[in-house]
């Protein structure tokens, strides 16, 4: 016998409306996992990521959360609540501390490999430095590497949560990328690379 | 093709380019070298993803708004239609809250009377909530002034508490023993909930009497 077919977020949040504590639950653990790690990409803190998960989701409590589906996904709504609550938190934290990227960290020993060597990404340590080298990014870069390669939203909805149009989401993660490497060289230390051209840099 | 016109199309990471990119790719050593970095990082990256997956905001957080969803449902609830059936439940409610206030005023009432009789209610009312919750929270004096409630009873002595400010409608209020005049019954009024790390409330206080 077929399974039922799951409900989706839009059937879910009507039923939250109308006070069905089951359905918010459920919502909140279908969508929760992945907006936490969005902040927490963003951010770079567990306390911060904490406090925008708990924001976005007394956002979509209230009444007049102001989500139409109409515009967009709820997946995008709650990604573009996260996205702007993170953001006010890192430039509130601008202007008390300097970020911390990782970068004044010492270069753990294995890392230092040869400029070619980036075969080992998917090892354990290089996802480490691959996610120092995402927390060092500029946030405008950071947010569509986090959005499109972490958490694989669609170019459509990563536009929708950025407010900007689809080819902008694609410009902005390919030189996104290049900075990735360039930062991942650097870490390596090898310094930066002239076999590495730089790619389409509109932005 | 040129180098310039082979990234200004933006090529995709994964599946086959098309006809025009791979020759381009296999003509041009310095492209396929940078391609392949391109695609060694985003292979890197899925296994960054992967890794990551099992990430998810801790249990605290869903209790906490599960507690300020149960406040706001509470309000914003349509009025029900009126069938039989749910005059007979408000009634039934109704009488569960004036035997709950009777029995906690009661069992309080004993406490002062006999001391050496100690009943329940008076027990539980007795917990020392600024040294139950968290150190920061009890600092600023969030323990003081809580309501113990009955289920508290079952709270395990490490319990991981927290402190959730909800608004709950002046009605609530009458379940724990105030007067509340039916003027004023759907007012909002601001608690602090002690909340377990089951979801329950363990106690309550009223910060707009």
């Amino acid at each position: 016998m077929a399974d039922a077919p799951a409900e989706t977020d839009d059937e879910l949040l009507l039923r939250m409306r109308s006070g069905d504590e089951q359905a918010f639950v459920a919502l909140y653990r279908r969508r929760q996992a992945a907006i936490y790690r969005f902040a927490l990409h963003m951010s770079g803190s567990a306390a911060a990521a904490e406090d925008i998960i708990q924001e976005v989701f007394l956002a979509l409590i209230r009444d007049d959360c102001g989500y139409d589906p109409e515009r967009g996904t709820l997946s995008g709504y709650l990604f573009g609540i996260a996205r702007k609550l993170a953001l006010r938190q890192l430039a509130r934290r601008r202007t008390d501390v300097a970020l911390e990227t990782g970068a004044g960290e010492p270069v753990p020993p294995e890392l230092a490999a040869g400029a070619d060597q980036l075969a080992d990404l998917t090892r354990k340590e290089g996802v480490a430095a691959l996610r120092r080298a995402v927390q060092a990014l500029p946030e405008r870069y950071r947010e569509v590497v986090a959005l499109c390669d972490l958490e694989e939203v669609d170019y459509a909805e990563a536009a929708f949560v950025l407010g900007c149009p689809v080819g902008t989401v694609r410009s902005r993660l390919h030189r996104a990328r290049s900075l990735l490497l360039e930062k991942m060289r650097k870490e390596r230390g090898a310094g930066p690379s002239g076999a590495l051209k730089p790619v389409r840099c509109e932005i | 093709m040129t180098c310039q016109e082979f990234w200004d199309a933006m090529p995709e990471l994964e599946g086959q380019p098309g006809a025009d990119a791979a020759a381009h790719l296999a003509a041009c050593a310095v492209c396929g070298k940078v391609m392949g970095n391109q695609r060694a990082l985003a292979a890197g990256m899925r296994a960054a993803a992967a890794d990551w997956r099992r990430t998810k905001a801790p249990n605290r957080v869903e209790a906490k708004l599960l507690a300020a969803f149960r406040g706001q449902a509470g309000l914003a609830a349509p009025p029900p239609a009126r069938r039989w059936w749910t005059t007979a439940l408000a009634w039934t409610a109704a009488a569960l809250v004036v035997a709950g206030a009777f029995l906690l005023f009661a069992t309080r009432g004993r406490q002062t009377q006999a001391p050496a009789n100690v009943p329940v209610a008076a027990e539980l009312a007795a917990i020392d909530w600024s040294a139950r919750l968290p150190a920061e929270l009890a600092a600023q004096g969030a323990g003081e002034g809580f309501i113990t409630l009955p289920n508290a009873d079952r709270l395990p002595p490490n319990e991981d508490l927290n402190v959730v400010r909800v608004e709950v409608p002046r009605s609530a209020m009458i379940a724990l023993g105030y007067s509340v005049t039916a003027d004023r019954a759907a007012e909002r009024v601001r608690a602090d909930v002690v909340m377990g790390s089951d979801g329950l409330a363990r106690a309550v206080r009223f910060l707009d009497e």
